[in-house]
């Protein structure tokens, strides 16, 4: 069992969007555990609420039952004080790759020169030296991925949040991406809370696991990944323990009705 | 726009060749088609009148225009930012630009008289409004996510302001711009028809009535230079306020 101490803790948390012609139940009484500097994930088939949780998570939505304590970050105002990074990259096309990753700074009120020249420090490890200033239209899509999770980065939050930040890479881009944000993590430890709807994504990279049912989402199952740390690609995905977890996390989900 | 400049000057002198060889060759009188060799003896002989008739009709267009271009765009980040400012000012704005111009200089003129005034004003009244339609089209069109993305890092609307919707809408405002510029000089001579002692459409009138139509048409292409000139100005200035536009289209 996990005894860390609690970066989030969220208890029957529901949410309900409505409008004129309908009412739709995203999420419904939501249990879950984010423990202090682990890897989270949640997964869950498209339309599960997994986005509906993040924007709870990170302060833009609030939900309409249940409560998310964050003992982290202490009580008050989620928003501005949690990494987000959501699924489009949302690059701004008029700035050049240095100032896009310095954009989360320059929010926070950090002197635009200054802003800069953090970002420019880190360029390197997220492997963008060299491009620092081109636009966003001349990069590929893995290096737009890492630049925006650059910016989310450089806010140094405790809690930071990534939606499905590879959905639109191809495989093998998307493994190279995984193995390079471990290595980053495991640098520099926060805590995170990923999404995604690939289940071999969330198993390699997670220390926990969580499962959504489809919609009114709900967590079927969470599942430790008691896999050493740190993890090789094509080690552990062809891994007989992997399998299993995996096999665990498919038939939750061929149960789920 | 950027295939040269060799093109359209080009089309234009062969089209010019055409008019002097016809009007030669038909024997039409000059005071109905004068041939373009008189009109450029014209402006040759009458330079320094028509130069400063120009200069008077181009300080009242400037003028205009920038008080046009300025109020079009607080006009349009207000009905961005009040959203009920918006809904109640939008039919009248609509509305300014229903009444006729050649209507409204004359009581203009009544009220300011024959000063730079009343030209200003007409147009800054026909420039200010595709500054004012399309900054708020082109800041309304701002990514919502984006805006999202902004708040979780702290923003609050100003910012978002300033950093996201404002650059983004840069390219549709510039297009209000180049339209306001065009519409800038069609306001400045209807300006001058009404009341006027000077400037390029005051001399238009004043060869019309004494049957000068070379003067005339002299009077039209030191205008129409001038407009050309104008409205590639605000082009390159464009091009230099959104010079990431040239790496859009570029991949690795």
């Amino acid at each position: 069992m996990i005894t860390d101490a609690m970066a989030m803790r969220v208890r029957g948390v529901a949410r309900t969007y409505r409008d004129r012609t309908q009412t739709v139940t995203a999420l419904e009484g939501t249990d879950m555990d984010v423990p202090e500097g682990r890897f989270v994930t949640i997964v869950g088939p498209s339309a599960c609420g997994k986005s509906t949780l993040l924007n709870l998570f990170c302060g833009l939505d609030k939900p309409d039952a249940g409560s998310i304590e964050t003992p982290a970050l202490g009580s008050g105002e989620l928003l501005g004080r949690v990494g987000y990074m959501p699924q489009q990259d949302l690059l701004m096309p008029w700035r050049t790759v240095t100032d896009n990753a310095a954009v989360g700074l320059e929010c926070l009120g950090c002197d635009r020169e200054q802003a800069r020249q953090r970002a420019r420090e880190h360029m390197a490890r997220f492997g963008l030296e060299g491009f620092e200033l081109s636009y966003p239209g001349q990069l590929s899509g893995g290096m737009r991925q890492r630049v925006a999770m650059l910016r989310t980065f450089l806010c140094g939050r405790r809690i930071n949040l990534l939606d499905e930040p590879f959905g639109k890479l191809d495989a093998m881009t998307r493994a190279s991406m995984q193995t390079w944000l471990l290595d980053y993590w495991q640098e520099n430890r926060c805590t995170i809370v990923f999404v995604t709807h690939d289940i071999d994504e969330a198993l390699f990279l997670s220390d926990v696991v969580h499962l959504m049912s489809p919609r009114p989402g709900r967590i079927l199952r969470s599942l430790e990944v008691d896999v050493a740390r740190p993890r090789k690609y094509g080690e552990v995905v062809t891994s007989v323990h992997f399998n299993e977890l995996k096999a665990c996390l498919l038939e939750s989900l061929g149960r789920s009705p | 726009m950027r295939s040269g400049i060799w093109p359209p000057l080009a089309l234009g002198a062969g089209l010019i060749a055409v008019w002097e060889i016809y009007v030669r060759l038909a024997g039409i009188d000059a005071l109905l088609l004068p041939p373009p060799s008189a009109v450029v003896r014209y402006l040759a002989e009458n330079a320094a009148v028509l130069a400063s008739n120009g200069a008077a009709t181009l300080s009242e267009l400037l003028l205009g225009f920038s008080i046009g271009v300025v109020i079009g765009l607080s006009l349009g980040i207000l009905m961005q930012i009040w959203r009920w400012f918006r809904e109640a000012a939008y039919p009248w704005l609509v509305a300014t630009q229903m009444v006729p111009i050649p209507a409204v200089a004359p009581i203009l003129v009544l009220w300011f008289g024959f000063t730079i005034v009343p030209k200003a004003a007409t147009v800054a009244l026909m420039s200010f409004f595709p500054v004012a339609v399309n900054t708020v089209d082109g800041l309304s069109s701002l990514n919502p996510e984006l805006v999202r993305l902004l708040r979780t890092f702290g923003a609050g609307p100003w910012k978002v302001m300033r950093m996201a919707a404002f650059p983004a809408a840069l390219p549709r405002i510039f297009s209000g711009v180049r339209v306001a510029m065009a519409l800038s000089v069609v306001g400045a001579v209807v300006g001058e028809w009404v009341g006027s002692t000077h400037g390029l459409g005051y001399l238009m009138l004043h060869f019309e009535n004494r049957g000068e139509t070379a003067g005339l048409f002299a009077t039209v292409a030191v205008l129409t230079v001038m407009g050309i000139i104008l409205f590639f100005l605000v082009g390159w200035v464009e091009d230099w306020a959104i010079s990431w536009r040239r790496h859009l289209k570029e991949t690795l």
